[in-house]
C-alpha cells in the first residue's frame, strides 16, 4: 500500500514511547529522530520534516507536564497531527456536477502520467455513465495526439485533437465549445509536459487556462519524485488554480513521501492514485481514511480532537 | 578561558564525537540536494572513518576538514572508472563490419525515448546512420512518438547531404514480442550496412517480474553492445531500488554465466531541479557506472556529458 513502510516505521518509533518507563527529553529525541529518518528515506520534503519535528517539540514542555499517560498521549498527539498535515490540506475537493460540463485540465511535469490518468479519469466516469471526453492539448510531444487518439480509441471515449493545428490554446477551446455543445458532462483537457525553470511553457499553461476557464485544475506527481517535488509544485500552484492531486505510479515500490509535498505546496488534496499503466488503475483516494491506515490506529480521530 | 584559545590550539586529534554535530548537518544537506538518505548517511560515515584520528593542523577547522573531505569523494564518485567512448566504439564495429547496437532501458516516462532520438541526432551529426528500434510495443502512441522523431531528423540530416539515408524506424507495431524486433532491426542493419541500431524499450517498474524478464530477455538474446539506464533527476530515494534492481533483473533472468548489466546511465531532465542535483550521486554511487549522457531539455540539442566538478559545486553549495 501508499506508504505502508513508512506508517509502519512511524508506528513502530510511536511504540518505543509505550516501552520507555519514564518520558523524558531524550525518549523524546530519540523517537522524533527515528521517525524523521523514516520520512526522509520517503522523500518527504527535508524542509517539512523539519517543520515536523520543530512543531513536536514546541508543544512538548516536560516541565509543565504532568503524569507518564498523560505525556506519552500528548507526544502520540503532536506527531499525528503533523503526519495528518502533510497528507490533508483540510479543503474539500472539487466535486463534479452530473448533468452539466465539468472542465478538467490536466497539468504537471514532463512524463508525470497526465495522458494516461486523462484516459484513466474518463473512463472513471464513463463506466459510471456520465458523457465524458478528451481533449488532447499537446502539441508539443511527438505522438501525443496518437497516444491520446489509441487510448480513446479502445476506451470508447470521444476525442478531440489536430495534427496540424501548433496552438494548443486554440485546440483546447475549439475541443471544449464543441463537446460543451454536446452536451457533454465530464470534459478533460490533457495538456504538455512542463517545468517552472521554462517561463513560456508555464506562460502558456496560464493562456490554456484562462482560454477554457477549467473548474477543476489537477497536478499529475509521479510516485518516485524526490525534494525537487516541492518548487515545482509551488511553482505550478502560484501560475494557475490547481484544486486537485494526483499521485501515479504507485504500482512501484515508490513510498510516495516526495509526491506528498505537492499537497502541502498546493494546499489541494490527493483525489486519485495511479497504479498501474491500465485504464483502470486508478483509485479513489480519501485522505482520513488512508491516515488511519496508514497508521494503522483506531483511535486516531480520538486522539486528534484533543 | 581555554575556550578563547580554542581554534588554535592545533593538536587535537578528530574524534567521531568532535565530528557528528558538522557530519549531521552535512547529511541533511545533502538529503535536502536530494542525495538518497541512505547513501548521505554512508557517504558522511565513510568521511568520518577516514578522518578519525586525524590531527588537525594550526588553522584547519573540523568543519572545514569534514567538508573538504566530503566534497574529494563526491567527485571521485562522479568521476568515470571507465570512460565509454560511443563514437570510437561505433567505428569499431563498423570496421568488424556490423552496427553497433545500444539499448534504452529505464521505469515509465523518464525520457528513455526523448534521450534516444537526441544521441540519434548526435550520431547523424557525427556522420554516423542509424536505425531506430521500436521495441516499446505496449504504450499507445510509442511507435507515431518515434515516427515522428525519424521524421524530424531526417529533414535534419536529409540523404542529399549524405549521400544516403541517415536514419530509419523499424517497427512492428504494437502487442509484438519487443525481443524478436530487437534481434529482426539489427539483422536488417547489418544487411543494409547501417552504423548504428537504437532500441527503444517500453517503460517498466523493477517490481514488475514479468516485464524485468521480458527485459533480460532482449539484452541476452540480442547481446547489444551498450545498456544505458535511463533515470531522471528528478527521482529521490527510489533511485536506488531502481538501478539495484534493474541490475539484478539483468542479472538473475539472464540464461548465461556472464550476464551484461547496466554500462552507462543517461541522466534526463536535469533541467528541471535547479542545484537538487542528488540523483547524480544517488546513481552512480549504486553502479559504480559512468553517467555518459545528461539530458537538458526537450529539443535535439539538449544532451550534455556530466561536469562532475559543477554537479559537487551545486552540491556542497
Ligand atoms: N506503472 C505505472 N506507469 C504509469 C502510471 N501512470 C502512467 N504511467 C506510465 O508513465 C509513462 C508516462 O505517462 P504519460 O501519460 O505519457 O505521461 P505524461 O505526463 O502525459 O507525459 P508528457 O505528456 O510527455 O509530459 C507511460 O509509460 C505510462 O504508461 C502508473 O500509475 N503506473
Ligand atoms: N525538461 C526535460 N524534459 C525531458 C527531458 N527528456 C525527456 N523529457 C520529456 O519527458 C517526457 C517523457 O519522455 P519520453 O521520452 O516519452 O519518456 P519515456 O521514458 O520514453 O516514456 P515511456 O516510454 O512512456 O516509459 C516528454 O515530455 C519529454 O519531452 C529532459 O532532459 N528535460
Ligand atoms: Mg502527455
Ligand atoms: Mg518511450
Amino acid at each position: 500500500m501508499v506508504l505502508a513502510d513508512l506508517g509502519r516505521k512511524i508506528t513502530t518509533a510511536l511504540q518505543s514511547l509505550s516501552r520507555a518507563t519514564i518520558i523524558n527529553e531524550e525518549v523524546l529525541n530519540s523517537m522524533l529522530k527515528q521517525i524523521c529518518a523514516a520520512l526522509l528515506e520517503a522523500d518527504v520534503n527535508i524542509r517539512l520534516v523539519k517543520n515536523l519535528r520543530e512543531n513536536v517539540r514546541a508543544v512538548i514542555d516536560f516541565d509543565e507536564m504532568a503524569g507518564g499517560l498523560n505525556k506519552r498521549r500528548m507526544i502520540q498527539s503532536a506527531v499525528f497531527k503533523e503526519l495528518v498535515k502533510l497528507v490533508d490540506p483540510g479543503v474539500k475537493p472539487y466535486q463534479p456536477v452530473k448533468g452539466k460540463p465539468n472542465i478538467i485540465m490536466f497539468v504537471g511535469l514532463q512524463g508525470s502520467g497526465k495522458t494516461t490518468t486523462c484516459t484513466k479519469l474518463a473512463y472513471h466516469y464513463l463506466r459510471k455513465n456520465w458523457k465524458s471526453c478528451l481533449v488532447c492539448a499537446d502539441t508539443f510531444r511527438a505522438g501525443a495526439y496518437d497516444q491520446v487518439k489509441q487510448n480513446c480509441t479502445k476506451a470508447r471515449i470521444p476525442f478531440y485533437g489536430s495534427y496540424t493545428e501548433v496552438d494548443p490554446v486554440v485546440i483546447a477551446s475549439t475541443g471544449v465549445e464543441m463537446f460543451k455543445k454536446e452536451g457533454f458532462e465530464m470534459i478533460i483537457v490533457d495538456t504538455s509536459g512542463r517545468h517552472k525553470q521554462e517561463e513560456s511553457l508555464f506562460e502558456e499553461m496560464l493562456a490554456v487556462a484562462n482560454a477554457i476557464k477549467p473548474d477543476n485544475i489537477i497536478f499529475v506527481m509521479d510516485a518516485t519524485i524526490g525534494q525537487a517535488c516541492e518548487s515545482q509544485a509551488r511553482a505550478f500552484k502560484d501560475k494557475v488554480d490547481i484544486g486537485s492531486v494526483i499521485i501515479t505510479k504507485l504500482d512501484g515500490h515508490a513510498k510516495g513521501g516526495g509526491a506528498l509535498s505537492a499537497v502541502a505546496a498546493t494546499q489541494s488534496p490527493i483525489i486519485f492514485i495511479g497504479t498501474g499503466e491500465h485504464i483502470d488503475d486508478l483509485e479513489p483516494f480519501k485522505t482520513k481514511p488512508f491516515i488511519n491506515k496508514l497508521l494503522g490506529m483506531g483511535d486516531i480521530e480520538g486522539l486528534l480532537d484533543k | 578561558m581555554f575556550s578563547l584559545f580554542k581554534g588554535l590550539v592545533g593538536s587535537k586529534a578528530l574524534s567521531e564525537e568532535t565530528m557528528r554535530p558538522v557530519l549531521d548537518k552535512l547529511r541533511d544537506h545533502l538529503i535536502g540536494k536530494n542525495v538518497a538518505a541512505d547513501i548521505a548517511n554512508k557517504l558522511c560515515d565513510s568521511v568520518a572513518t577516514k578522518l578519525e584520528g586525524k590531527v588537525l593542523g594550526t588553522f584547519e577547522t573540523v568543519a572545514k576538514t569534514v567538508r573538504a573531505t566530503l566534497t574529494e569523494s563526491l567527485v571521485q564518485i562522479l568521476s568515470p572508472k571507465r570512460r565509454v567512448d560511443i563514437l570510437r566504439d561505433c567505428m569499431h564495429a563498423k570496421q568488424e563490419g556490423r552496427p553497433y547496437v545500444m539499448t534504452f532501458c529505464g521505469v515509465n516516462g523518464v525520457g528513455k525515448s526523448t534521450n534516444l532520438a537526441k544521441i540519434c541526432f548526435w550520431l547523424l551529426e557525427n556522420d554516423l546512420s542509424v536505425l531506430i528500434a521500436a521495441c516499446d510495443t505496449f504504450r499507445a502512441g510509442a511507435v507515431e512518438q518515434l515516427r515522428t522523431h525519424v521524421r524530424r531528423l531526417d529533414a535534419l540530416h536529409p540523404m542529399q547531404a549524405h549521400g544516403r539515408r541517415m536514419v530509419h524506424l523499424y517497427e512492428k507495431g504494437y502487442g509484438k514480442d519487443a525481443a524478436g524486433i530487437a534481434m529482426e532491426a539489427i539483422r536488417y542493419a547489418a544487411d543494409s550496412k547501417i552504423d548504428v541500431v537504437l532500441v527503444d524499450t517500453a517503460g517498466r517498474m523493477q517490481d514488475n517480474e514479468p516485464l524485468m524478464r521480458a527485459l533480460a530477455k532482449l539484452i541476452t538474446v540480442n547481446q547489444p553492445d551498450l545498456v544505458l539506464f535511463v533515470g531522471e533527476a528528478l527521482v529521490g530515494n527510489e533511485a536506488v531500488d531502481q538501478l539495484v534492481k534493474f541490475n539484478q533483473a539483468l542479472a538473475d533472468h539472464s540464461a548465461t554465466n556472464d550476464p551484461h548489466v547496466i554500462d552507462g546511465i543517461v541522466l534526463t531532465k536535469f533541467d528541471t531541479i535547479d542545484d537538487k542535483v542528488g540523483a547524480a550521486i544517488s546513481m552512480t554511487y549504486i553502479t559504480g557506472q559512468p553517467i555518459v549522457f545528461v539530458g537538458t531539455g526537450q529539443t535535439y540539442t539538449d544532451l550534455k556529458a556530466l561536469n562532475p566538478d559543477a554537479v559537487v559545486r551545486a552540491l556542497m553549495k
